[in-house]
């Protein structure tokens, strides 16, 4: 297990230092130069030249590269031209929002998600199973601003029992905190919870259909004994993996949704970015959000090696 | 067995079993169960009138072959019909209470605690995700209310109690680390846990080992005897019944046939199918050219209330009255009841031998070039050369240093357990495996290369036939179709001419050439393994590969297939490799056999020749865990060699049989690789043990020494 980890972390470091090379390679083939649009659009040819030296913009690519990871090592993400201020702690405000966002968002597509899922397998082909199914499709199908758009014009503009946008830190107080939470997570769940109900109710029919199943009710144990120790342990498998990525996927920003309720978290702060040709808060946004969604899937793979005793006690020495 | 007491009118059921007689003292009565299963098709009928007592220490079999509805019935016992199952009349007594008249968690109560239950496959039956000590422990703590850590020390007494030596650190493995005899016993430890009366064993040892299974099956009778369990032992073998029951009950198309003490029941069978059943079993003291008895036709699905006896469109003996009416179980005064109007009368008649006169014998192998040619076969899986030290591995030796050769129109059977190798030499020899070392040859030309390069006209020339007759045929095409494509590959290009073809191989595997039309689920096990045969003969081949092509048929339908086998040999002159784990399957069909043990040949040698002292000390093994029928006639049993539990064959030098090997000599089997001692007449055995001393045990069958 340990062997396994520590080769899984030697991977995710290669695919981070790629990615990284990635994203400065991308943003410089960006159209649009960076100096001039610092410079502003009638500056003379004199000041452009100064900001390009100023900025090092000159030198050869893999000097600017080399200058740019180092000083990421260093924790220097750089400085936003935009805002004219250092991007790491532009950065790790809208993280920290995502962060909430995500994990209240798993937290009730898990408790939701994986109950319905449940449900819906126990009661295989009956009235909860089918309503269960049909509720996820419609989940599925229909766009998540749809729903953003329903829910801010009924909860938000006509009964006016929540803010229609926006975020407030926790400072403010827990009801406006919340509140300001209520709507976005619950659109942002809506489909996820389609989703993992539908996975873990197809596992879990799976499942209860082993001879172990079948054995643990020939012991004599209580039906829910069954379903949770001898099922659901078993059937949370394949979930436990999307759940993981799903977070990585939240932490990394949803824009439509951080859009349509003006949520100041990853996803919002990408786009303003790439508006204003933002390019060091393009890069450092882009690799957070590469580390984050890395990060989850590795997460995801060590919880499955973990709840899975083959690969744990079979990893180890392989 | 001379006065047959009819119970009940043969025309209206009575509701009288015929074991109404020792119901006050069973511990398990069966009384008229019907159970219905619902399918899209209908409903069918999984058990009907089925009615049976088993007493305090007495171990029934109930045998029967698929869709014979045996394990339905251990499934309503349980409780555990599912949803498609369904209870239509009769009482389940246990210990005088009925079952049905009981809540469901009453019942729940009585499961795993006073009726335990041990499943067929042990791995599917054991959760891979918890230990297999926390396992044991949950019906002790459901039903004794243990905490877990009081019931740590009992677990640990019963995994001793079923001969697990370390049972500590057994119970915290989990069951993938555990070998298929070693899950078993945990299942058997689970079941015994909070002594119960009552074990319902549903074909407790059929996914084990030869060897394996002679140990589980000598574990499961001492444990019996020792707690004074009663059992319910569900099994279509018959040798295994022979061996553990002490009474048997013949279930046929959901009804119960036959019943009664083993030893007359299987000895001296009365009704039609059981003659058939016990004449159908392939027997190693059989002659080679002896053809098989078999029961023609198949199970049919049954629908609806019987009006003629079940068994009738199957049996030799079947006349007018047993199309019109259906039959009723009679009872005689031995106990012993069946259900057949003509019992009486057909009381010493046997099940109609098949004619071997018509059969053209063999020419004799010929003494040319050999068909096909290994030498010093190796395979190994699962290496990985790499950078990274942690991520080498050294991969499995599967198959190692084996050669032999098969001459045209031989038979040569390959015997081994599962992960011995066998079904990597039959691949190899198709280079359907690329072999890591060693040479194929096929017809003087190297298979593995001209494969490589193209060379249908090998392929056409060497076919397969798979045990798994489902999963070999594509769902979507039918019969003709999957029959057609190898006919174009191998060169047939009018469509006249391939229907032609087709219709005429299906007649030649005793199908009617309509069954071109028809998709693999419309057939039965047996007609799909037809179709399989009749697909690789279509290519017109010398050479067959058959990996367990009779493995997953029942024991009427084996017969069958295996004088079809048998049949094509004689007259197209083909040549087998025939790779089986039942080596009483073997001596019927091949020439010559080689007995092989991690990746290894062990022994090989004409089939009579391997059959009779000197032996390997694996091969002796392996034929005296052969389970047998042979009634109290045949003298006592002789003396069972049990080997150890399969283990992972050490690597390295040395003999790979030595870690379970009862006569191991000592440092030479660790060291050095047995030498290849010859005893006669192309007779091989490789073994460190001097072949007169091998040749000093006594013949597992006595009985062959008088036949030749």
């Amino acid at each position: 297990m340990l062997l396994y980890t520590l080769t899984r972390l030697a991977y995710l470091a290669m695919v981070l230092v790629v990615m990284s090379i990635l994203v400065f390679l991308v943003t410089q083939a960006m159209p649009g130069d960076v100096a001039s649009m610092i410079a502003g659009q009638f500056a003379s040819k004199e000041v452009i030249d100064a900001i390009t030296v100023k900025l090092g913009l000159d030198q050869p690519l893999i000097v600017q590269y080399g200058r740019w990871a180092a000083g990421i090592l260093q924790g220097d993400l750089g400085r936003s031209l935009v805002l004219e201020q250092p991007v790491a702690p532009i950065l790790m405000e809208a993280l920290s929002r995502s962060l909430v966002l995500a994990v209240v968002a798993l937290a009730v597509v898990t408790v939701i998600g994986i109950g319905l899922g449940v449900l819906a397998a126990v009661r295989r082909g009956r009235l909860a199973d089918q309503m269960v199914s049909g509720v996820s499709y419609l989940g599925i199908a229909v766009p998540d601003f749809f729903w953003a758009i329903v829910l801010v014009l009924v909860f938000g503009s006509y009964l006016k029992w929540l803010p229609t946008g926006g975020y407030a830190p926790l400072s403010d107080g827990f009801v406006p905190w919340a509140s300001h939470l209520v709507l976005p997570v619950v659109t942002l769940v809506l489909m996820l919870i389609a989703r993992i109900a539908r996975l873990t109710r197809s596992s879990m029919i799976d499942v209860l259909q082993t001879n172990y199943v079948k054995y643990a009710r020939a012991k004599g144990l209580p039906e829910k004994v069954v379903i949770v120790r001898h099922a659901l342990r078993n059937a949370l498998l394949p979930t436990i993996t999307v759940l993981a990525i799903d977070f990585g996927l939240i932490l990394g920003g949803v824009v439509v949704i951080e859009t349509v309720f003006s949520f100041p978290g990853m996803g919002r702060l990408l786009l303003f970015a790439i508006q204003r040709h933002d390019l060091p808060l393009i890069q450092a946004t882009i690799l957070i959000i590469s580390t984050a969604y890395c990060l989850a899937n590795l997460t995801a793979d060590l919880l499955y090696a973990f709840v899975n005793p083959k690969i744990r006690h079979g990893m180890g020495n392989a | 067995m001379t006065a047959l007491v009819p119970l009940s009118a043969a025309a209206s059921p009575d509701p009288t079993p015929a074991s109404a007689t020792a119901s006050a003292a069973a511990l398990l009565e069966v009384r008229n169960l019907t159970i219905n299963y619902a399918s899209p098709r209908g409903t069918l009928r999984a058990a009907s009138d089925v009615s049976f007592a088993i007493r305090p220490g007495e171990v029934m079999g109930l045998v029967g072959e698929s869709g014979s509805g045996k394990s339905t019935v251990a499934m309503a016992i349980l409780d555990l019909l599912g949803e498609a199952g369904r209870i239509d009349g009769g009482e389940i007594l246990f210990e005088g209470t009925d079952l049905r008249r009981l809540s469901a968690a009453h019942r729940r109560r009585l499961r795993g605690d006073r009726i335990a239950a041990v499943f067929q496959d042990p791995f599917t039956s054991l959760n891979p995700a918890l230990t297999v000590g926390r396992q044991i422990a949950e019906p002790l703590v459901q039903h004794k209310g243990f905490t877990a850590r009081q019931a740590a020390p009992r677990v640990e007494e019963l995994l001793a109690e079923v001969g697990i030596r370390e049972p500590r650190r057994i119970a915290q493995s989990y069951p993938h680390q555990l070998s298929g005899g070693m899950q078993q016993r945990v299942l058997i430890a689970t079941a015994l846990g909070c002594d119960p009366k009552l074990l319902i064993l549903d074909e407790p040892t059929t996914a084990l080992d030869v060897t394996v299974e002679a140990r589980i099956i000598e574990l499961l009778a001492g444990l019996c005897e020792s707690h004074h369990l009663s059992a319910l032992f569900v099994s279509h073998n018959l040798g295994i019944v022979n061996r553990i029951c002490n009474s048997v009950c013949v279930l046929y198309g959901s009804e119960v046939v036959e019943t009664g003490r083993t030893r007359d029941v299987l000895a001296r069978p009365v009704h039609p199918y059981t003659k058939g059943l016990v004449a159908a079993l392939p027997r190693i003291t059989t002659d080679r050219r002896h053809r098989l008895s078999s029961i023609p036709g198949t199970v049919s699905k049954l629908s609806g209330a019987s009006e003629s006896c079940v068994f009738a469109p199957r049996c030799p003996f079947a006349e007018e009255t047993c199309r019109r009416l259906p039959q009723a179980l009679r009872g005689d005064a031995a106990g012993n009841s069946v259900r057949c109007w003509k019992a009486e009368a057909l009381a010493g008649t046997p099940w109609p031998e098949e004619s071997t006169a018509s059969r053209p014998q063999a020419a004799p192998p010929a003494r040319s070039a050999p068909l096909v040619q290994v030498d010093a076969l190796r395979k190994v899986f699962g290496e990985r050369r790499s950078i990274l030290p942690w991520l080498r591995r050294d991969g499995t030796v599967a198959v190692d240093d084996v050669s032999f050769t098969i001459q045209r129109g031989e038979v040569l059977g390959v015997v081994g357990e599962s992960g011995s190798g066998k079904s990597t030499i039959g691949r190899s020899l198709l280079a359907l495996i690329e072999p890591t070392a060693g040479t194929v040859l096929f017809d003087g030309a190297d298979f593995v290369k001209q494969a490589k390069e193209g060379d249908r006209d090998l392929r056409r020339r060497a076919q397969l036939v798979f045990q798994n007759s489902a999963a070999s045929l594509n769902p979507r095409k039918t019969v003709g179709a999957a029959m057609e494509r190898p006919l174009v590959l191998a060169g047939r290009q009018g469509e006249a001419e391939r229907r032609e073809m087709i219709a005429a191989l299906l007649t030649r595997v005793g199908l009617p050439a309509a069954y071109a039309d028809r998709y693999p689920h419309e057939l039965s096990g047996g007609e799909r393994q037809r179709v399989n045969i009749a697909r690789a003969l279509a290519t017109d081949p010398e050479f067959v590969v058959c990996d367990e092509a009779v493995s997953a048929l029942d024991v009427s339908v084996q017969a069958n297939i295996l004088n079809l086998l048998a049949d094509l040999r004689d007259e197209l002159g083909l040549s087998y490799l025939f790779i089986t784990h039942d080596i009483a399957v073997v001596s019927h069909i091949a020439d010559r056999v080689l007995v092989v043990y991690g990746g290894t040949i062990c022994e090989e040698g004409p089939i009579g020749r391997v059959l009779r002292p000197p032996y390997h000390p694996y091969t002796e093994a392996l034929l005296s865990a052969v389970p047998r029928l042979g009634g109290a006639e045949d003298g006592p049993e002789p003396e069972r060699i049990l080997l150890e539990d399969s283990t992972a064959p050490p690597g390295g030098g040395g003999c790979a049989f030595r870690g379970r090997c009862p006569r191991k000599l000592g440092a030479i089997c660790d060291e050095r690789a047995p030498p290849v001692q010859t005893a006669a007449d192309g007779h091989r055995i490789a073994c460190h043990i001097p072949l007169a001393e091998l040749a000093e045990r006594a013949s597992v069958f006595p009985e062959l020494a008088a036949l030749h």
